[in-house]
């Protein structure tokens, strides 16, 4: 009764658009947290990250092999290099400092520009779009509206990182040494772990999610160069209000900003693109530590 | 012997140099120069105006971030509470306050009492945000002015109340004074290069005060150690709010004369990427030092001018800038300023600079504490940065 009352004001369509934003947006944010979790760096060129797995898998698309999943791949690994380069040659002489957040701060806002202007360099100011694999490329009708089916395998994909993400940071060695060292870097490392490794690893974690979410959400959006800038706020948002360092905070903070995005515009006609501002102040204030826990939770 | 007479007289001449700067003759050094540019082409007293409120607006930023430790990603909020309060005087009080002051003065009375309007807006802004922003310290305190800001940017972008004409801005029109036979344009590039350069010394002068007042020494306690302050007595989200709040007065008055610069009050002020001009030209000139941030508004506007005399480079100005920002983090804190006060030392020694032979050596000392700073990186380059800072505050 309530389902039917309520299809004809929220279309199933604008839900899963919602959702498909919402998982790009968690693709980015999960990475922006786990190294937030993990090695106390608020990374601001992870958005600088995405933009760039967007360019790099439709760059192999089109000019090396013509298949998405491959290029997707390739995006998201060399994103994951590239951020791994980062943090070993210019984030790791940072984290002895008295003031090591506000610097890696200002060095990875560095690198925001640096990316955006290599990328417009490399690619040029256009935007770029390309469509879903042929697989996925069909239209769904679902309660009378219409939506690509490959928003559907974005959504599907990103639950699936989520899920994977979990499993390995609770159930495995690594992740149990990720934990440890998240809680407490002195003994960990007086333990033997590895830590400068360890963070390395973490940073390339987090960059190769941020480049994945890049190139999935290529067939959705056209990539410029802009992409970065825009996105990286929405990440900061969802990780503020999911709470820096909480995976599933990440996950809910997307949906619900994804959601937002979507349905947002026919509840409340002036002043929609600020009330998730108005939100990330609110967290702040009331609980810095966002709605949700720390990290592996 | 004679390698000794060339050692003497290089240091007598940089010694004869050294005791020349002093603060009044610097002063009226800065003085001539300010006066000569007024001279200068069109476009370069253009240019250095900008460079003025860019100075201006970066001074203000530093104030929170140098001196109290405090990184502000939304400080455009205020740069274009000051642009929007003067836009929207002129824009809609103009005709009222002709009626009243009659045409001739008009535009000057509607000038100034624009700048008055925004600058008690950009307070009527920072009162509220500055006490909640300031609950929060480091990274947090970076994230919620970000967000203020860009609160700040959609209200403007979106217009709920009609005053802020969405994503085209407010035009500025500053018009001509006219009384019979004189006539002055106020936004005539010379004339307000003048009211630019008197407003932005007045300003800097004020700050100048207020960083060596006691004020300004609380608020270098509260950078160095929050906690020890607070010991001392010192209220220190108190103290923070109000240093917040002068912080936003300085970049409010640069965006006051930002509007008239620019002839447009447009939403791009509260961005976060104008916001991020301020801490660009901070770092790389040195946030450690009080005259950091203009030395780096220089390097920012006018090594953008020089790449942008070059077409092939002209786009990618940015790139320059994130690497210069990146390898100023990494490698030497102190900045361009930290950078010219070592080169004056190693230059000119110092003291002792009638013996040769311990110039010499004094030139040495200084090139050693230099290599040290930079290999050792962070605590030794803060250390010294703020070493010297105590020298020259």
């Amino acid at each position: 009764m309530s389902l039917t009352s309520l299809v004809p004001l929220i279309g199933i369509a604008d839900v899963v658009i919602g959702l498909s934003l919402g998982s790009r947006l968690f693709l980015i944010a999960v990475g922006l947290s786990l190294i937030f979790g993990v090695l106390g760096v608020l990374n601001f060129a992870h958005g600088g990250f995405y933009m760039l797995g967007a360019y790099v898998t439709l760059a192999v698309v089109s000019n090396v092999v013509d298949n998405f999943w491959v290029a997707a791949v390739v995006g998201a690994l060399a994103v994951g290099v590239v951020g791994a380069a980062i943090e070993f040659s210019a984030i790791r002489r940072l984290y002895d400092r008295v003031d090591s957040d506000l610097d890696q701060l200002i060095v990875t806002f560095g690198f925001v520009l640096v990316i955006h202007e290599t990328v417009r360099f490399v690619w040029g100011s256009g935007s770029y779009s390309i469509d879903p694999p042929d697989v996925f490329n069909f239209s769904v009708t679902l309660g009378g509206s219409t939506f690509n089916a490959y928003r559907l395998v974005v959504i599907g994909l990103a639950v699936g990182v989520l899920a994977a993400l979990w499993l390995f940071i609770t159930r495995t060695y690594f992740g149990s040494l990720v934990r440890g060292t998240s809680s407490d870097r002195e003994m960990a490392a007086m333990l033997g772990v590895d830590v400068p490794r360890l963070y390395t690893g973490v940073f390339f974690l987090g960059s190769v999610l941020a480049g994945l979410g890049g190139a999935l959400s290529a067939p959705l959006q056209s990539t410029s160069p802009a992409l970065g800038d825009q996105v990286i706020i929405d990440a900061f948002i969802v990780v503020v209000i999911g709470g820096l360092g909480s995976m599933s905070g990440a996950f809910v903070g997307a949906m619900l900003i994804g959601m937002m995005q979507s349905l947002g515009p026919q509840f409340i006609s002036a002043g929609s693109i600020a009330i998730p501002f108005l939100a990330m102040v609110i967290v702040l204030l009331i609980r810095p530590e966002g709605l949700f826990g720390g990290i592996g939770e | 012997m004679s390698a000794t007479d060339t050692g003497g007289r290089v240091s007598r001449f940089g010694s004869a140099v050294a005791e020349g700067w002093t603060r009044e003759r610097l002063g009226l050094l800065g003085a001539v120069a300010l006066v000569l540019v007024a001279f200068a082409p069109p476009f370069q007293v253009y240019l250095f105006t900008d460079f003025l409120v860019v100075a201006l607006f970066a001074l203000g930023f530093n104030l929170l971030y140098g001196y109290t430790g405090l990184l502000s990603f939304g400080h455009g909020l205020f740069y274009a509470g000051g642009a929007y309060g003067i836009a929207i005087v002129l824009r809609d009080l103009g005709p009222v306050i002709a009626d009243v002051v009659g045409a001739g003065i008009s535009p000057l009375v509607t000038f100034v009492l624009g700048g008055v309007v925004g600058l008690a807006l950009v307070v009527a802004l920072a009162v509220p945000v500055g006490w909640l922003s300031v609950r929060l310290e480091e990274i947090y305190f970076a994230l919620i002015t970000l967000a203020f800001g860009m609160l700040g940017y959609s209200l403007i972008i979106q217009d709920p109340a009609g005053l802020t004409n969405g994503t085209d801005g407010v035009i500025v029109l500053l018009g001509t004074v006219d009384l019979g036979g004189f006539s002055l344009r106020i936004g005539g590039r010379r004339i307000y290069y003048a009211i630019s350069a008197v407003t932005v010394v007045a300003a800097v002068y004020g700050v100048w005060r207020v960083v060596n007042s006691p004020f300004g020494t609380v608020c270098k306690a509260i950078r160095e150690s929050p906690d020890r302050a607070a010991a001392l007595g010192i209220d220190v989200s108190h103290h923070r709010w109000m240093t917040f709040i002068v912080s936003a007065v300085v970049v409010g008055i640069a965006g006051v004369l930002r509007a008239g610069l620019a002839s447009v009050a447009s939403p791009g002020l509260t961005h976060w990427s104008t916001s991020a001009i301020a801490v660009i030209a901070t770092v790389i000139g040195g946030a450690t030092y009080f005259y950091g941030p203009i030395v780096g508004a220089f390097i920012f506007l006018y090594i953008r001018w020089a790449i942008s005399r070059f077409p092939a480079l002209e786009a990618y100005w940015e790139l320059f800038f994130g690497a210069l920002l990146i390898a100023v983090v990494l490698f030497f804190k102190q900045g361009a300023v930290g950078g010219l006060l070592l080169l004056r030392d190693r230059l000119f020694g110092d003291g002792d600079a009638d013996d040769a032979g311990s110039g010499g050596g004094g030139a040495r000392d200084d090139g050693g504490q230099a290599t040290a700073a930079t290999d050792d990186g962070a605590e030794s380059g803060d250390d010294n940065a703020r070493a010297d800072r105590g020298d020259n505050s």
